[in-house]
């Protein structure tokens, strides 16, 4: 899925997109487009530019160069109008006041304002409404924060590694509220580190390094891309160069006598083996997970790269 | 125009539970007045205690907008309130107008009280409309330092924010003849300060002589410098805040 310029359902549009800091190249190129109704997750690894790629959606970062189209209008217009609520990680809370009164706040600055009881309900913040917003844990200050972008009837909601500090009870709570405002037809970007986040939650992830869309597609097609299936079994006296030979095979390790095969047809694979004669022992099997499709991903994004080393990175 | 004042009202309201703006705007002042007013018989052409109730109005007024302002700046900077907001369909300016509309909320007790004290106490008496005069040139100059508060607290993190106001702070208020009057060498160097100006207006109207145009125009170059020094700490933070 490339850019395809403005067309009708389109929330946003990045169109070689890029933020330099210097010689550092933070987003390098992106070019991306989200329609109306989707649940995206933007996945990356650290310093991926997944936090600089919302900033300027936002309209908090200016774009070295490309152009940023949000509702047909720029990131500014779209977020002044109210299109668009945000919780970013950077993004902090008015002190000395109650939950109650900073939520009532933003939502009288919001021009199609959503009652506050239900924004304090569906935020699970209703019970700590009373308390100050600078005496509450880690959680509270998180959900309180998901809150803020709720305030408004808005079309695009986005968040920065939403359930960060949220316990498990909680990050379950908070999908739950999720879902319901997806379910009102908004659009949902998020970006997040937790990949089965990614995988129950989104219904299309795109994969970011080095400031680059590396993957666009389903969690499926995700891990499709990555090469398939796990093909585990026992043979004793094996002979490798047969093996390297089978069908749809991406790569070989052999320990001992377990033979671990990463495979495009598992199955073709496995008759072929068969077929030769050989009789393997605890043949297992199995689906790469969206962890290894996303490290297998960006790992092989990173050894094309090592030619030419990004400036910035030998610091880290 | 409508988000900025619902922000300043919340900011109104949560002024009123801190405890510190109280201590050096309203009761600072009110001390010091009734130490020291009648200490002295007479400063800059009129009675003490009607100048030293101009200088205490000044102290209260400048300390509110100046302290109070740029630390809590610079603190919701940090905290990341400031970000937050912008993503509200808060206007771009909203924060900062509504911070100085909240300034000049807040300074007006801290004068008033003062005068209060001034006639009950120290027995000051003027005309109706010099007490207005005065009480406004006091107010106005208060955003000066409002101005400066914005140009501090976008600018220097809070645990530097605190040392530089409390420098400029007693810088102005000693140069300006605020804690007492000045004369000789000190009032040469102390006649350019934006505290001498507001203090020299406001007796030269309650002694009835002609206020120099020279005055009111340095005011008035204090608050344009300032407000670009302001103007220009938003601009320079814009993508970091």
């Amino acid at each position: 899925m490339s850019y395809s310029g403005t067309g009708p359902g389109q929330v946003v549009s990045f169109e070689n997109v890029s933020k330099h800091y210097g010689s550092l190249k933070a987003v390098d190129g992106l070019s991306l487009d989200l329609r109306k109704g989707e649940t995206v997750a933007l996945l990356g690894p650290n310093g991926a530019g997944k936090s600089t790629s919302l900033d300027m959606l936002l309209a908090l970062r200016k774009p070295t160069s490309g152009k940023i189209k949000m509702f047909g209008s720029d990131p500014y217009h779209a977020v002044k109008s109210g299109q668009v609520g945000a919780m970013l990680q950077s993004g902090g809370l008015m002190p000395e006041v109650t939950v109650r009164e900073l939520v009532t706040l933003v939502t009288g600055l919001h021009p199609r304002p959503v009652p506050v009881d239900t924004t304090l309900r569906r935020a699970g913040v209703a019970q700590i409404a009373e308390q100050r917003v600078d005496r509450l844990s880690g959680g509270q200050t998180q959900r309180v924060r998901f809150a803020l972008a709720i305030v408004g009837d808005v079309d695009l909601i986005v968040l920065d590694e939403p359930t960060t500090a949220m316990d498990v009870e909680t990050r379950r709570l908070f999908w739950a509220s999720m879902k319901e405002e997806v379910a009102e037809g908004k659009t949902l970007l998020f970006a997040t580190h937790y990949l089965e986040e990614a995988d129950q939650a989104a219904d299309r992830i795109l994969v970011i390094n080095r400031g680059r869309l590396l993957a666009d597609g389903t969690p499926a097609e995700i891990k499709a891309r990555a090469g398939a299936k796990q093909l585990s079994f026992r043979l004793g006296g094996v002979d490798e160069p047969f093996l390297l030979g089978l069908p749809g095979l991406v790569s070989l390790e052999i320990r001992n006598d377990v033979v671990h095969i990463q495979s495009r047809d598992s199955d073709a694979t496995l008759y072929a083996l068969l077929d030769a004669g050989y009789r393997p022992k605890e043949v297992e099997i199995g689906s790469l997970g969206l962890e290894q499709a996303f490290i297998a991903i960006t790992a092989e994004d990173d050894r094309s790269n090592a030619a030419e080393p990004v400036a910035g990175e030998t610091a880290s | 125009m409508q988000g900025t004042l619902l922000l300043a009202q919340t900011e109104f309201n949560r002024l009123r539970r801190n405890r510190r703006y109280f201590l050096f705007t309203l009761a600072l002042p009110v001390v010091l007045y009734l130490i020291v007013a009648k200490q002295g018989k007479s400063a800059y052409g009129v009675d003490f205690s009607a100048y030293y109730m101009v200088a205490m109005a000044t102290l209260g007024a400048f300390s509110g907008a100046l302290n109070g302002n740029a630390i809590r700046i610079s603190e919701e900077r940090k905290l990341g309130w400031i970000r937050q907001l912008r993503l509200t369909p808060l206007p771009a300016n909203g924060y900062v107008v509504a911070k100085l509309l909240v300034s000049m909320a807040t300074t007006i007790p801290s004068i008033v009280i003062v005068f209060l004290l001034g006639y009950f106490y120290g027995g000051v008496r003027m005309a109706a409309w010099e007490w207005i005069v005065v009480g406004i040139v006091v107010w106005l100059g208060s955003m000066i330092f409002a101005a400066l508060a914005v140009a501090i607290g976008y600018r220097f993190p809070p645990d530097q924010v605190q040392p530089i106001t409390a420098l400029i702070f007693f810088g102005f208020a000693i140069l300006g003849g605020v804690w007492f009057p000045l004369s000789g060498g000190l009032q040469k160097i102390g006649e350019v300060t934006p505290t001498y100006e507001a203090v020299k207006i406001s007796t030269d109207v309650i002694g009835g002589t002609s206020v120099p145009i020279g005055l009111i125009a340095g005011l008035m170059i204090w608050l344009l410098i300032f407000a670009g020094l302001a103007v220009l700490s938003v601009r320079a933070t814009a993508e970091t805040v």
